[in-house]
């Protein structure tokens, strides 16, 4: 029992005293749930508005393949990320591996089909009287597309609030990707597995807590936005 | 934009969901400026067919002219001056200030907003001061009805069509929502249809009625329907059985044709002059409800025949000489031969 | 209004984080694989500063097992290795994937295990305590993950006499670092390998008083040499090789060496210096 007790009091002196390789694994978390978000927010909010706004050939098989891609084990694309962007890889002479960047693309695959899908399942259940009252009101195309895409603005954020949730807790790729470089590609999650490995929970216990805060963080900006 | 020519002419429209016959409508045609009851039951087409006049749905078949020209869907002529309010008005996720302007946004018709928002919405009873910054989620929904058609009216639709407006609402928004669709009759000369499951609601501001029945137009109001299963006795005539006992006699339907409507002025009452003898189906029932026309006077009463309802109307002199209340008992009468089948 | 000071906010932080991720500046960066055990024991951590301090080469580690160190080396995903698994390293080397090779330093194995000492194993030669736990069939755990010590633990089974047990049910292969494994041996009260720096981390962690004991030590075949590769510029056109060789020079000139002999825990020193 002593040392869970003893973890959270290590946590608090760790992060106090600027605890440099508690910060820099801190750091590297945001860096890579930020920006691995962000990529896939861009490129998977339109490919899931279009999915739900749009009726096509093949809309039903598509989303059979965006709901197994949902379910695409962490280390699958690890292992698929690390083989192409090694050395010996397609994308080798980037020298991406046992980078942030290297991460990121990891983590973009990863959270991409969970903002695509849940954006095209929000967009799909769109009241279907909305758009027959924006067409009553006078919109046209344009306006009706704008509009509907601010209705689902909330469920669009959960969207982004779970694929956050994704990330930032994702071991297999930022160790396997990553290498649990100390400074540099340490995240606080493979930190984590690292000090569990050792023995040394304390540490692990520390940086937890801190995963968790940030998460709190998230969530509670959330719920305030949504109260506006 | 002459006012010889109506509001809306619809011709041959027909509309189909999947292999099912929503809409079948020869000839309607709504006169500018007027206010136009729609009547029938749920899943009748009335929805159906209020979108198709807003332009947000384009019939499978069939023509529909705006005041004497073609239009068709999206058209920016008609779609700016048509405005539906639907049966569940959906608000944007905004405040209500900024739900009401909305369309003028769209026009670009941003001058003066306030003091318009503040104008329509002491129209429909609301206080700007306490309303208009209001979110979506903090209106009763009366209020939100209101809101909705608060943010039609300071459009200055040229057509305004309301689908079921009081259907959820309280007694004070179904009052509001009526004296704010006549002044805008009266303001701006607006056309109106209002679809409405309170016909003491519905004739009380409508000046003539079109009721609907399994997408079939009935252009002088609500009609008594027969529908099947009906009897064949022989080549020219179809039996009605009842569950009291009182057949019906109906001459043969022609091919494809199911249902049964006899008009409102082949129903006779006994004693009334008119000879209710041999070859008449004669069938007593009792009075279930009676509206007033508010443009002829005329009264429209609803006789429950056990479970059929015949509708008839009557002059006030002879409403006056049956002594009809609801309640009452009366024989009706009607010849098979002035059925028509549809 | 309030809600456009949050967005403002959360623009600003994303900004803020894009930039960091830019901002990373291009210095002079060196990237090794390395194994679990110097990595465990602090000792990169201690050197790095300096070396940084004295060449402008950041360095920056993977740690992982030799053998897998050796396969990044091969696929040219690092610049350098430090390794400890000798025969499988000139192995390397004469592949035409390494190129040069300095030893550096050594320590020694130790086995280890619970007081209790199940197989009775404690002062026994080497040959002896390992016939002893198969004999026994105790709780071994071996680290079988292809590393120097999973080499060099291999070997010390045949050197002993003994097939190397595979599928054996007392023989635990946790395919994890040093220190994982023996947290794994304490868990289960079983015997493990590991080398002596480890060893003494894993000993301070518990303030001395770790529950599993050194049990057999001193033997010549424990023996646990590190070396320094660096790779071949031919087969590695993008791997460092500059920056390598100023590495490995650096670790075995007289300041290196004795910077690594002076790296004490517990008062113990973990690592022999024994660069020519």
């Amino acid at each position: 029992m002593d040392f869970i007790v003893e973890g959270f009091f290590k946590a608090l002196e760790l992060l106090i005293n600027g605890d440099g390789s508690t910060w820099s694994a801190v750091l590297a978390t945001l860096k890579v749930s930020v920006w691995s978000l962000l990529i896939s927010t861009v490129t998977g909010l339109p490919c899931g508005f279009m999915i739900g706004y749009f009726d096509f050939k093949g809309k039903k098989q598509l989303r059979t393949v965006l709901d197994t891609l949902l379910a695409l084990p962490t280390v699958f694309i690890g292992l698929v990320v690390y083989a192409f962007i090694s050395r010996q890889g397609p994308l080798g002479e980037f020298g991406l591996l046992f980078t942030l960047s290297g991460i990121v693309i990891g983590l973009t695959i990863l959270a991409f089909p969970v903002v695509t899908a849940i954006t095209a399942s929000t967009v799909e259940g769109i009241d279907p009287d909305l758009k027959l009252t924006l067409i009553s009101l006078g919109a046209g195309k344009r306006h009706i597309l704008t509009t509907c895409l601010w209705e689902v603005r909330y469920g669009i954020l959960t969207a982004i609030v779970n694929a956050y949730g994704r990330v930032s807790t994702e071991v297999g790729i930022a160790m396997m990707i990553g290498g649990n470089i100390k400074y540099h590609t340490r995240t606080i999650t493979t930190a984590i597995a690292l000090e569990t490995n050792k023995g040394m929970f304390a540490d692990g216990i520390a940086l937890g807590l801190v995963l968790i805060t940030i998460a709190f963080i998230v969530n509670l900006s959330l719920s305030f936005l949504r109260k506006q | 934009m002459t006012h010889t020519n109506p509001a809306y002419h619809l011709k041959n429209i027909r509309h189909y969901y999947g292999s099912q016959k929503v809409l079948d409508i020869d000839d309607l045609n709504i006169k500018t400026g007027s206010i136009t009851g729609l009547i029938g039951s749920n899943g009748s087409g009335k929805s159906t067919l209020l979108k198709m006049l807003a332009f947000a749905l384009k019939p499978a078949k069939g023509q529909i002219f705006y005041k004497g020209r073609e239009e068709s869907g999206f058209s920016p002529t008609v779609r700016l001056k048509v405005t539906l309010l639907t049966q569940n008005p959906y608000l944007l996720k905004r405040s209500v200030f900024e739900n009401i302007i909305y369309g003028l946004k769209i026009r670009k018709d941003t001058n003066h907003l306030e003091a318009r928002v503040k104008t329509v919405l002491s129209t429909v009873g609301l206080d700007y001061g306490s309303f208009a910054h209001r979110r979506w989620h903090q209106l009763s929904g009366g209020e939100a009805q209101r809101v909705a058609l608060a943010a039609r009216l300071i459009l200055k639709p040229e057509v305004l069509l309301l689908d079921e407006p009081i259907a959820s609402v309280d007694t004070k928004s179904a009052g509001l929502i009526r004296k704010a669709s006549l002044k805008a009759r009266d303001d701006w000369g607006t056309t109106l249809v209002i679809a409405s499951h309170d016909l003491q609601w519905l004739y009380s501001i409508t000046e003539n009625q079109i009721s609907i029945f399994n997408g079939k137009i009935f252009p002088g109001g609500i009609e008594t329907i027969i529908t099947g299963p009906f009897e064949k006795t022989g080549d020219k005539a179809f039996v009605k059985k009842h569950a009291n006992g009182q057949p019906l006699i109906l001459k043969a339907p022609g091919p494809n044709e199911e249902n049964a409507v006899i008009r409102k002025k082949d129903i006779l009452i006994e004693p009334s002059g008119h000879d209710l003898t041999k070859g008449i189906n004669r069938l007593s029932g009792h009075v279930a409800a009676m509206h007033l026309e508010k443009e002829t006077h005329h009264i429209v009463a609803t006789v429950l025949v056990h479970d059929l309802s015949f509708v008839l109307k009557l002059t006030p002199d002879q409403a006056g000489s049956f002594g009809l209340y609801p309640g009452k008992n009366i024989t009706l009468g009607f010849y098979p031969g002035d059925v028509e089948w549809f | 209004m309030n809600k456009k000071w949050i967005m403002n906010w959360v623009i600003v932080f994303f900004m803020t984080m894009g930039l960091a991720a830019f901002a990373q500046a291009e210095t002079k960066s060196l990237m090794m694989a390395t194994t679990t055990s110097t990595e465990d024991t602090g000792l990169l951590d201690y050197l790095m500063p300096l070396f940084e301090k004295d060449t402008g080469i950041a360095l920056k580690w993977t740690a992982t097992g030799t053998g897998k160190a050796l396969k990044l080396g091969e696929t040219c995903d690092v610049d350098v290795l430090l390794v400890h698994a000798p025969s499988a390293e000139k192995k390397f080397i004469e592949n035409g994937f390494g190129k040069d090779r300095k030893e550096i330093m050594y320590n020694d194995f130790v086995i280890i295990g619970p007081e209790s000492d199940p197989a009775g194993i404690k002062g026994k030669s080497l040959a002896d305590a390992l016939t002893a736990i198969k004999g026994k069939q105790a709780q071994f755990m071996s680290r079988g993950d292809d590393s120097g010590t999973h080499k060099t633990e291999q070997i010390l089974w045949k050197a002993s006499g003994l097939q190397v047990p595979d599928k054996e049910t007392w023989y635990v292969q946790t395919g994890q670092g040093m220190l994982a494994t023996i947290t794994v041996a304490q868990e289960k009260n079983g015997y493990t390998m590991t080398d002596r720096g480890t060893y003494i981390k894993y000993n301070s962690q518990n303030k001395g008083n770790a529950s599993l004991k050194i049990l057999v030590e001193g033997d010549k075949n424990l023996l646990n040499q590190y070396s320094v590769l660096t790779l071949n510029a031919a087969k590695c056109p993008k791997a460092k090789y500059d920056l390598a060789v100023q590495f490995s020079d650096w670790m075995a000139s007289p300041k290196g060496q004795k910077l690594i002999g002076d790296f004490l825990l517990m008062g113990e020193r973990l690592f022999f210096p024994n660069a020519d």
